[in-house]
């Protein structure tokens, strides 16, 4: 029987068993249901809040300094979205969703004629607050603002609000019509361009700003959960044949190389099936991301999202030997955890150094980080999304070689304590590991 | 023809020294006994044959070839150690164990419902492996070993906790594996087992090899010069016997002077007219020669 065909078979055998366990289903199916209904539970005051919200919240003014000349309720301005926002909610077809949405103005500004008018509506609570303009504002430019003696959270939007109208009434009939807009809304759209260091240009919207951290965000948490996910299985799948003493009939049919390689794909596939379809459920569950993204013409970090799934899978053979390697030298689940759980720290290491490198993407610790088989894989992507210019080929390649170099290594490594550990009882000591290793490779 | 050859094996455990140059062949189809108290060393011998543990110096060659892992598909091992998958079917756990010594999906199906008609178990099949009683779960662990029909079978305490019934099934599969040319290494402490079983033995004790050949030989080697005689009158007396010792009903053991072998006696009593119904050369059990060399390796 050949070594792959032997390896198949093992890692057929653990997947099976693993996603046939009720536990397994549970989670993979459960785990969705029940963030949904958090989410309802959470969603539902925020609902409520958002409804309330939108009846729009009535403020004051005493105009002593006769600058805005209200006739009556006078609601504030609907917020401004950008075009690219808005030309994408269209695309997707939400854009009445979106025009509902924004129908109602969030304040309205109501006259009166006397501050203490005003100071009755508020106590009485028929108003949010008022604002009194003195008679000396132009002059001075202080406006004094009543609220409820309560706090409100909302009262610094009120206050910008109340800006755009004095902003509108200082200058309307003084200034022409079209330099009146420009006065009240001076930066009413955007559009935003990237010069790369071939001095091309490139799209650098907010959108593709979001995307390109997105992605290698994306992939980090991704791999993260799966490595996490994961190690619990292979840890199971090893104490299980610790207690059910089949260690030794397994090492009298198949190499601790070949049974390290099996139950790494069979229980990594089935961790790693777990977070697709968790993915699958989000993606399919009607957020509508990737209709949005194939409609806003954002440029695609498309070399990242090509080297993503090789380093992906390679990086994960990389922790998960090792996991099972040094799990496998303990006594039992919770020491064998413990044991392994210095690989999770270190495939988290990219994710807890990310504002360090969003601040200098191609700097000295990048560059460091893309040659360290820990962090090569995540770094290479973050690269390649955040500026793919920067990044050379030869780093790509070093970089994939290096990781390939020591995932092969890994594995040799964790199958050689694997040994050691599966016919240990108890926790071997160092220098029976290293004696252990030191015979196996002969 | 050896179908295993150890060549003097050592192995140490830090400061302990578990095999000191052990060397022994088993032949093709034989039942070969793998005898020796707890902790002298057969289990080390055993995983080292399966790759299991490396030995620190030796060599150890299966079928005229030195060992490797492509060997292993050929052979079969029942550790003293041993388990199942608890939560997993019986078919299940079986087809696993055929597939990894090579055997296709079917094939692993068709041979694991075989194998459990052959231990009487069909009925088991698809229970769990946590239903079945103790003895249950040793004849599927047996049967899971023997599916694959390997050439080369090591037993470790096979029997342990079977009762007679199935203490006998169990020897029958191995007397039938010895008739197609099949070879078992038969690791156990039951010397009826060894008697009635084994062609061939090695004791080990202390790491070392103590007793190894025929287990018919073995046993005269340590035998003492007696022979067992059931008359029906009182025996005359007669040169080769030194001492004659009644033994109740009519039977007699015999000690035989030095140099006198049983024929002799067998002669003498004939030409002297004794009416005898019986006539054996008493063997030294295996027992008695296990207890003896223990305790002479002690000393």
């Amino acid at each position: 029987m050949n070594r792959s065909r032997k390896v198949w078979t093992i890692a057929t055998f653990e997947f099976l068993t693993a996603v046939k366990r009720p536990g397994y289903l549970i989670t993979t199916f459960g785990m969705p249901v029940f963030m949904a209904l958090y989410a309802g539970v959470v969603a539902l005051p925020a609902y409520f809040a958002t409804r309330a919200a939108r009846e729009a919240s009535v403020y004051g003014v005493v105009d002593d300094a006769r600058v805005l000349d209200l006739r009556g309720d006078t609601p504030s301005e609907r917020p401004q979205i950008p075009e690219e926002v808005k030309r994408m909610v269209d695309r997707v077809g939400q854009a009445r969703a979106l025009e509902e949405e924004l129908t109602n103005a969030e304040f309205i500004f109501r006259p009166f004629a006397s501050e203490a008018e005003a100071r009755t509506a508020l106590a009485n609570r028929t108003l949010k607050g008022y604002f009194v303009l003195p008679r000396d504002y132009v002059e001075k430019g202080v406006v004094d603002v009543y609220t409820q003696d309560q706090i409100n959270l909302a009262g610094d939007s009120a206050r910008g609000a109340f800006a755009d109208l004095l902003r509108e009434g200082l200058v309307k009939g003084r200034l022409a019509d079209q330099l009146s807009d420009r006065v009240v809304h001076p930066l009413k759209d955007e559009r935003s361009f990237s010069v790369t260091r071939t001095g091309e240009l490139v799209d650098s919207s907010v959108t593709a700003e979001v995307v390109r951290v997105a992605v290698p965000l994306v992939f980090m948490v991704l791999f993260l959960l799966s490595v996490l996910m994961t190690s619990g299985y292979l840890m199971q799948g090893t104490a299980t044949e610790k207690e059910n003493k089949v260690v030794e009939v397994l090492l009298a049919s198949a190499d601790p190389e070949q049974i390290l390689s099996g139950k790494l794909l069979g229980l990594g596939g089935a961790g790693l099936l777990q977070v697709a379809v968790w993915m699958l459920l989000v993606v399919g569950g009607g957020f509508g991301i990737v209709p949005l993204l194939m409609t806003s013409n954002i440029e695609m970090p498309w070399l990242a999202l090509a080297l993503a799934i090789p380093l992906f899978l390679i990086a994960f053979l990389f922790f998960g030997s090792l996991m099972l390697g040094t799990g496998s030298l303990g006594s039992n689940m919770r020491e064998a955890q413990q044991l392994a759980m210095v690989w999770s720290l270190m495939a988290a290491l990219p994710m807890m150094m990310m504002a360090a490198l969003l601040r200098e993407p191609h700097g000295i610790v990048s560059r460091v980080m893309t040659f360290l088989p820990v962090s090569a894989a995540p770094l290479i992507i973050f690269r390649a999304s955040t500026d793919r210019a920067a990044l050379a080929w030869w780093e790509v390649a070093v970089s994939f070689a290096i990781l390939m170099i020591s995932t092969w290594i890994a594995i040799r490594i964790g199958a050689r304590l694997f040994r050691v550990g599966l016919l240990a009882s108890s926790r071997p000591k160092l220098r029976e590991i290293l004696r252990q290793a030191r015979l196996s490779s002969s | 023809m050896a179908v295993l050859a150890f060549g003097d094996i050592v192995k140490s455990y830090g400061t302990t020294m578990a095999l000191r140059g052990v060397s022994f062949d088993v032949n093709g189809g034989e039942i070969f006994g793998l005898l020796g108290p707890n902790g002298a060393g057969k289990s080390t011998l055993i995983r080292i044959l399966m790759d299991i543990i490396r030995p620190d110096s030796g060599q150890v060659r299966v079928f005229g070839e030195p060992r490797t892992r492509a060997h292993l598909d050929r052979l079969g091992y029942l550790p003293e150690e041993r388990g199942l998958y608890t939560k997993l079917t019986v078919v299940d756990v079986m087809m696993y164990f055929g597939a990894l010594k090579g055997l296709t999906r079917p094939e692993a199906r068709r041979r694991a419902i075989e194998w459990l008609t052959r231990v009487e178990l069909p009925h088991v099949a698809s229970w769990k492996i946590d239903r079945l009683s103790k003895g249950m779960s040793q004849k599927v662990q047996i049967a899971a070993v023997l599916l694959s029909d390997p050439e080369l079978c090591v037993l470790d305490e096979p029997t342990t906790g079977l009762d007679p019934v199935n203490v006998r099934l169990v020897q029958d599969l191995l007397v039938e594996r010895r008739r197609n040319g099949r070879t078992t290494i038969l690791s156990t402490h039951q010397m009826n087992q060894v008697e009635a079983l084994c062609d061939r033995v090695a004791l080990i004790h202390q790491g070392r090899l103590m007793v190894y050949g025929a287990v018919h030989d073995v046993r005269r080697r340590y035998s003492r010069p007696e022979v067992l005689v059931h008359a029906r009158a009182p025996l005359p007396e007669i040169p080769p016997v030194s001492d004659a010792i009644p033994d109740g009903d009519g039977k007699w053991r015999l000690m035989l002077e030095d140099g006198a072998a049983p024929a002799d006696v067998l002669g003498a009593l004939v030409r002297a007219g004794a009416a005898i119904d019986h006539f054996e050369p008493i063997l030294a059990p295996m027992e008695d020669i296990f207890f003896r060399v223990v305790r002479e390796g002690q000393a």
